[in-house]
């Protein structure tokens, strides 16, 4: 509570006039206000503001932070609901929305925003509509992507705004309506802007409605013939125009430029680079402004007594004068089609003209600005800065002629020239200059220094005549002052010159503004066009204007889009706009209010002013017919004038904040030039390096020569050496080879010597041996010599002796003669003895000779036929042996043969004994019983012959016997066997013939058999008989035959039994001890003992077999 | 010299060129011209070259011993191996051994037991296991002989052969074909020692009956000319063969029984590539025989 009552007080302190406590108190509040989350003391803030209109609250208020935007924008929400309010609310919100809240964009979410549509929806009051449209204008840039809720809520205010123009329902003031109208026409252009499509569409179904027909005629339709297509209509759809991706890339300057860009309006529209249409309308629009520049200038030229601008400007501002105002707002009222009306009539042929006539008369210098070239849009604001101090000089000359009103004056006259300053340092982008930011804040404070006159071109224009020279003298005087600012601040402006060459739309707009403000006799004219707007009639204005004289015109115009004068131009106006900042800077002034401030105060001031002294003032057009001069207004006046006023204003922020959105656009663009100048310089300091570069290969291309040279020069050193040396070799080779040669020929030659060396030792050696073998030889002579010596004595010797034998001889000879005769008889007998001797021989010899070759030859005949003899044998050999190998072949296949025979026969012949023993054992039995009885008799036979049979015959033919016993004996044990089980005796002759037995055995056999059967035929004949295999073969035939007799014979005999027979026969054997020896080996042997002469012959026949058969082995 | 004339002079590079056995037939007719037959050069030429079908009975009962080398005793030979022929059959006959109704091959049986002198008292006595070698290879070489003295004498010779010239050799046959088993595929002989079956395989079939029975009669035959001409080692290598040829079948199976069985009963139809395959790994592991002349 008790910060209430200090509330109170505070607030109150806040407007106190100590700027001290005033800004301690401000501080207090922030202090609060960031402390302090509540909405109470923002409430309070706005209640006051609402009471009060306190500027610091103001401040306060516009400059909230985040956390307390809520209850700001709900506080205002709540006053907006309330009719008595709700116009200061507008305000307010106006004033926070321009300055951009860090939190614009929670605008869109606010309720405030509903209820501002919903009041302009329904609300009447001119006033507060005008106000609420501006206040929306300026937000939709802010708030482009809530459009899609609120479209149709803009559209429909649009729709009821634009008929409220024409209709003018109820008692609204016309002036009011104008004030409207121009907000309407805003309105649209920012909604066409914006929302292409969909405004289209709006218009579209809007207006073909019957009742709303006569609105688009009349209003509708005008504003539309000041737009372009919009490029949208075209590329965009509705729904693309909504998308909140569009609008995220834009910033809000962004959007206000992009509105300003489909204008055909000059007063809003922006000609941007890229933009085709631009060329002609800047064309169209410079010249135009030049025009109006020219104009008051010409006016002031030409026609002193006529009113000059600076009395127009203070009229304007100073009596807040309808028309003026109206000019101001009024939708068709451009500059460039209000301004032909008032120039043509002054304005000479030659719009160059009078430049040149101005600087060739004044200076005649060949400096820039006074080229009649350069009289671009810049110029304008250039010169007729020039021509503010012509005209100021001419209003401080005559003022009293046409402005009554004097306090003001000074006052306006620093606004014009704040005006002007504003303009330039808004241009300045905030980078450049800090250093230049105190001068032109200090400049665009010129509101201290009251006495504006005696600023420096004040002082220039006091001298008067040496305007001439006027910027040498400047330029000294900005020298004298303070001159490194100035070059400093010259320096920094030249990168921003192009932009302001793209600038001058405010200025001339403002220029055209004020400048035929001060033709009132137009003003009258004018009103009535004012709601029918006249683009129609402006061509034949300027048809007017132009086809007077303009051709020459275009030259310039031409000139001003080459853009080097153009910037040359516009620096050079800078700096004069520095040197005036710099001026004002002089008289310094208080720091912390922003100059759009001061204009809002110096106008609520004028206002106050205007209220105090009204009674003085000269009324508009309108209120002439029914104000009396002098005589007090009617209070309703003084409200419909206060409500102008405050529409006015309103209107002036808006403007104001379009200015700010340009002059952020400005900066940023300048940026961009900065950018693109420092990558000039880059070019430029590259190409600098480029170019010392090059130079340096240059001199490395020398250098390099140079070495090339030089390393040539080396080279054919290299090469002279290298061939002197090569020659040098050549030559040592060559003395190499000859010496090569030498020593070779001398090596041959000392091979030569060697050899001859060789050869002397060989025949040294050959002599040597030589001189040996003589030496032998001569010994061998001398001892020869001393043979020959002893043979000569020998010789010698012998020769006596042989004197001495011939003597001998001779000495026998004649004994022989003697002896001669008796020998020869003899000799001659012996000689032919021996030669028939010798002949003999000699034949014997011949004989024998021819003997030799006789048996010679026939010893070879012999031995050729021995050959073939031998030849003969090899091949009966041969062919016996083949014959042989033949033989055997048929010999093996026949033995084979014989072999297979002897198994059949084998197999034949155990079959037949199989047969046979089956046949036996049938008849054992009954055999048996037989051949006891025969056996019995046998026996007795048998004893008897035995005892008459010689017993040395028995044993002489057991010796016999004994012979082949050999042979016989295996099968006598089995006959022996067969002896001692005499039982059965045909048992054991099939025994007999049991097929192991060897063939070759069994003829053994056979014979032995024969033999047993000898023995035994006496004791069992039918036995042996039966037992008897071999019936076919020869000796068994002649055996039976001889058997045949005797067993016949002693058949009877032989019925012995076969135990007696044993018996006897053991009894005998006992009896007889010489045949005992025997017996053991020949059981059976003194059985077949009763041999006859015919079986002595038997056996001889067997003997001879068996000699047979011995001799055959042997 | 007067050979050389009769044979086509190409002849020698016939053999270079990969062609096998384009003048066999005339050298062999050559070879066969000689009065007084030269065994070994027989004997050469049938293990080198398989036989000409026709000269197939002469060859080997030239090489048995059944007919003599030299051309004029062979009719008379040929009337004595006949009239033996026939005594043996009478006298079987006689003894009632065989009659009209038996079957040929045992017939051939008796008559051979008869001949070596190992006939049963009764026919109705039961077979030893070399008479069933020896029914086995009647059967085979009754198919490849049409005159039943030949053939009788071939089975009697071969089976003689068999017994006395091979008895030494036969029992060694399994360990070579281990060994060459070992040689040509190691893998598969170890499969077979896993399934314990190495033991177990049919030597008998393969050895003791020289595959009769296992392999069709015109491959047989081949094989035989082998076995006839003095090689039983060739017996080894077809058993290789027969192994290498069924492999995957033999590698899928498991147990001894089981290759043993398959092994007995081996498909009939890729006999002669067998047999092919199985001389070329004879030349190559043995060597081709030089004729020695």
């Amino acid at each position: 509570m008790a910060q209430q009552a200090n509330l109170g007080e505070l607030l109150s302190m806040l407007d106190s006039p100590v700027l001290s406590v005033r800004d301690e108190v401000t501080a207090v509040f922030k202090e609060n206000l960031s402390s302090d989350r509540g909405p109470m003391l923002v409430n309070t803030l706005v209640d006051y503001y609402l009471e009060t209109k306190s500027q610091p609250v103001l401040h306060i208020l516009t400059t909230l932070q985040e956390p307390h935007d809520k209850h700001l924008l709900d506080k205002m929400n709540d006053c907006m609901g309330r009719a008595a309010s709700r116009l200061p609310a507008l305000s307010l919100l106006g004033h926070v929305i321009r300055l951009q809240p860090p939190w614009k964009h929670k605008l869109s979410q606010a309720p405030l925003l509903p209820s501002l549509l919903k009041c302009l929806k329904v609300d009447t009051d001119v006033i507060v509509l005008t106000t609420g449209v501006l206040v929306l204008i300026t937000m939709l840039p802010m708030i482009p992507q809530s459009g899609k809720q609120h479209l149709h809520d803009f559209f429909d205010i649009f729709g009821r705004l634009s008929s409220w123009c024409l209709k003018k329902p109820g008692h609204v003031t016309e002036i009011y309506l104008v004030h409207l109208h121009a907000s309407v026409y805003a309105l649209f252009h920012r909604l066409y802007g914006m929302y292409p499509c969909n405004f289209v569409s709006f218009l579209r179904s809007h207006y073909s409605m019957k009742e709303n027909l006569d609105t688009f005629e009349e209003v509708v339709r005008p504003m539309m013939e000041h737009v372009r297509i919009h490029p949208e209509l075209v590329t965009g759809s509705k729904d693309h125009e909504l998308d909140p991706r569009r609008w995220k890339r834009l910033e809000t300057h962004d959007v206000v430029i992009e509105c300003a860009k489909i204008s055909l309006d000059p007063a809003e529209a922006s000609y941007e680079d890229g933009d085709s249409v631009s060329p002609q309308v800047s064309a169209r629009f410079p010249h135009r402004a030049a025009d109006v520049a020219a104009s008051p200038y010409v006016d002031m030229q030409n026609s002193c007594g006529k009113s000059n601008i600076g009395s127009y400007l203070l009229r304007t501002f100073v009596s807040g004068n309808p028309p003026s105002t109206r000019l101001l707002t009024d939708p068709s009222m451009v500059c460039g089609m209000t301004t032909p009306p008032t120039s043509p009539g002054n304005v000479p042929p030659d719009l160059s003209h009078p430049y040149s006539k101005v600087f060739g008369t004044t200076g005649g210098k060949g400096t820039p600005l006074g080229t009649p070239a350069t009289s671009p849009p810049p110029a304008p604001l250039c010169h007729s800065d020039d021509y503010v101090h012509i005209s100021l000089r001419q209003a401080t000359a005559t003022p009293p002629k046409k402005v009554s009103h004097s306090p003001a004056r000074p006052a306006l006259t620093q606004m014009a020239c704040s005006q002007w300053c504003l303009l330039s340092p808004s241009l300045f982008p905030a980078a450049i200059s800090k250093e230049l930011s105190e001068i032109t804040t200090a400049g665009t404070e010129p509101l201290v220094p009251r006495g504006g006159f005696d600023s420096p071109f004040y002082r220039d224009s006091l001298p008067g005549c040496p305007r001439k020279n006027h910027s040498a003298a400047s330029g000294a005087q900005g020298a004298s002052v303070n001159p490194e600012p100035l070059n400093s601040s010259l320096d920094k402006l030249g990168p921003d010159t192009p932009k302001q060459a793209f600038t001058p739309i405010d200025p001339p707009c403002g220029g055209a503004n004020q400048s035929p403000a001060g033709s009132r006799e137009r003003q009258t004219a004018l009103e009535t066009d004012i709601l029918t707007p006249s683009p129609c009639k402006i061509p034949p204005q300027r048809g007017v204007g132009f086809g007077s004289g303009q051709p020459p015109p275009y030259d310039h115009l031409f000139e001003v889009a080459l853009p080097k004068t153009a910037h040359h131009f516009v620096s050079k106006k800078t700096k004069e706009l520095l040197k005036k900042a710099k001026g004002n800077a002089e008289e310094d002034c208080p720091p912390s209010t922003s100059p759009a401030e001061v204009l809002d105060r110096l106008i609520q001031q004028g206002a106050d002013a205007h209220s105090k002294e009204l009674n003085k003032l000269s009324l508009p057009s309108k209120s002439v017919d029914w104000t009396h001069f002098g005589g007090s207004p009617p209070s309703d006046e003084i409200r419909t004038l206060r409500n102008q006023l405050l529409l006015l204003h309103n209107q002036l922020l808006y403007e104001r904040f379009k200015r700010q959105q340009h002059a952020l656009r400005n900066r940023r663009l300048l940026r961009r030039v900065i950018r693109a100048a420092a990558l000039e310089e880059h070019n430029a300091a590259m190409k600098d390096q480029l170019k010392l570069q090059e130079k340096d290969i240059q001199i490395w291309k020398v250098s390099m020569q140079k070495e090339q040279a030089r390393y040539s020069q080396l080279q054919e050193q290299r090469d002279t050496m290298v061939t002197q040396l090569h020659s040098q070799i050549r030559q040592l080779q060559h003395d190499r080879e000859e010496f090569y040669n030498q020593s070779q020929e001398l090596q041959t030659k000392l091979e030569d010597c060697r050899n001859m060396i060789a050869e002397l030792r060989l025949e040294l050696k050959k002599a040597n041996s030589k001189v040996c073998h003589t030496e032998l030889l001569l010994s061998q002579v001398s001892q020869k010599l001393s043979n020959s010596e002893s043979v000569q004595q020998q010789m010698e010797f012998l020769n006596r002796q042989l004197l001495v034998l011939g003597e001998v001889n001779e000495l026998y000879l004649e004994q022989l003669q003697s002896k001669h005769s008796d020998t020869t008889k003899e000799v001659e007998m012996m000689k032919a003895a021996c030669r028939k001797e010798l002949e003999k021989n000699r034949s014997h010899v011949l004989q024998q000779n021819q003997r030799l070759d006789t048996s010679q030859k026939r010893i070879l005949e012999l031995e050729s036929h021995l050959a073939k003899k031998d030849h003969l044998l090899l091949e009966q050999k041969k062919y016996l042996e083949d014959v042989k190998v033949q033989a055997r072949g048929q010999l093996q296949a026949a033995e084979s043969r014989y072999e297979a025979q002897k198994r059949i026969t084998q197999v034949f012949e155990l079959e037949i004994l199989d047969l046979y023993g089956r046949l036996e054992k049938d008849g054992l039995l009954k055999k048996l019983e037989e051949e006891k009885a025969e056996a019995a008799e046998a026996a007795e036979e048998r004893l008897a012959s035995c005892k008459d049979g010689c017993s040395d015959s028995v044993t002489g033919h057991n010796e016999e016997a004994s012979g082949h016993n050999g042979e016989t004996k295996p099968p006598r044990p089995g006959g022996g066997a067969r002896g001692g089980g005499a039982s059965r005796g045909g048992g054991g002759g099939s025994e007999l013939s049991t097929p192991e037995k060897p063939p070759t055995q069994r003829a053994g056999l056979f014979s032995s058999r024969w033999e047993t059967t000898v023995g035994e035929s006496a004791t069992s004949i039918p036995t042996t008989v039966g037992s008897f295999p071999s019936s076919k073969s020869f000796l068994g035939m002649k055996a039976r035959e001889l058997f045949r007799n005797k067993s016949e014979s002693q058949c009877d005999e032989d019925s012995v039994t076969i135990s007696s027979l044993s018996e006897t026969l053991k009894t005998e054997l006992g009896k007889d001890p010489g045949a005992e020896a025997k017996t053991p080996l020949h059981l059976d042997g003194p059985q077949p003992s009763p041999p006859s002469p015919d079986s002595v012959g038997q056996l001889h026949i067997m003997d001879y077999d068996e000699t047979h058969q011995e001799h055959s082995e042997g | 010299m007067t050979e050389d004339s009769q044979r086509n002079f190409r002849s020698v590079y016939y053999e270079k060129v990969g062609f096998r056995g384009v003048e066999e037939k005339k050298s062999l007719e050559i070879l066969l011209k000689d009065d007084r037959l030269d065994i070994e050069k027989l004997c050469t030429f049938s293990q080198r070259f398989p036989l000409p079908s026709m000269y197939r009975a002469l060859v080997w009962k030239v090489l048995l011993g059944i007919l003599p080398p030299h051309h004029e005793s062979h009719a008379q030979v040929m009337m004595y191996r006949k009239e033996q022929y026939c005594d043996v059959l009478h006298a079987l006959k006689v003894v009632r051994f065989v009659s009209d109704a038996t079957p040929q091959v045992e017939v051939y049986l008796h008559m051979y037991q008869l001949e070596s002198g190992k006939l049963p008292r009764s026919p109705s006595f039961p077979l030893e296991p070399e008479d069933e070698v020896f029914l086995a290879i009647a059967k085979a070489v009754e198919e490849m002989v049409e005159d039943s003295v030949d053939c009788y004498w071939i089975i009697r010779c071969f089976v003689n052969q068999l017994n006395n010239k091979y008895r030494e050799s036969l029992p060694q046959l399994p360990k070579a074909f281990e060994q060459y088993l070992n040689l040509e595929d190691s893998r598969l002989l170890s499969h077979l020692k896993t399934c314990s079956a190495l033991s177990r395989l049919p030597y008998d079939l393969w050895f003791k009956r020289c595959f009769a029975g296992c392999l069709p009669e015109s491959s047989l035959q081949r094989v035989w000319d082998k076995v006839v001409s003095g090689s039983c080692k060739i017996l080894v290598f077809v058993a290789v063969e027969i192994l290498l040829t069924f492999k995957i079948k033999v590698m899928a199976l498991n147990s001894a029984e089981k290759i043993t069985k398959f092994l007995e009963n081996i498909p009939q139809d890729s006999s002669d590539a067998i047999v092919s395959k199985a001389i070329d790994l004879w030349h190559k592991h043995c060597g081709t025989p030089v004729h020695s002349a």
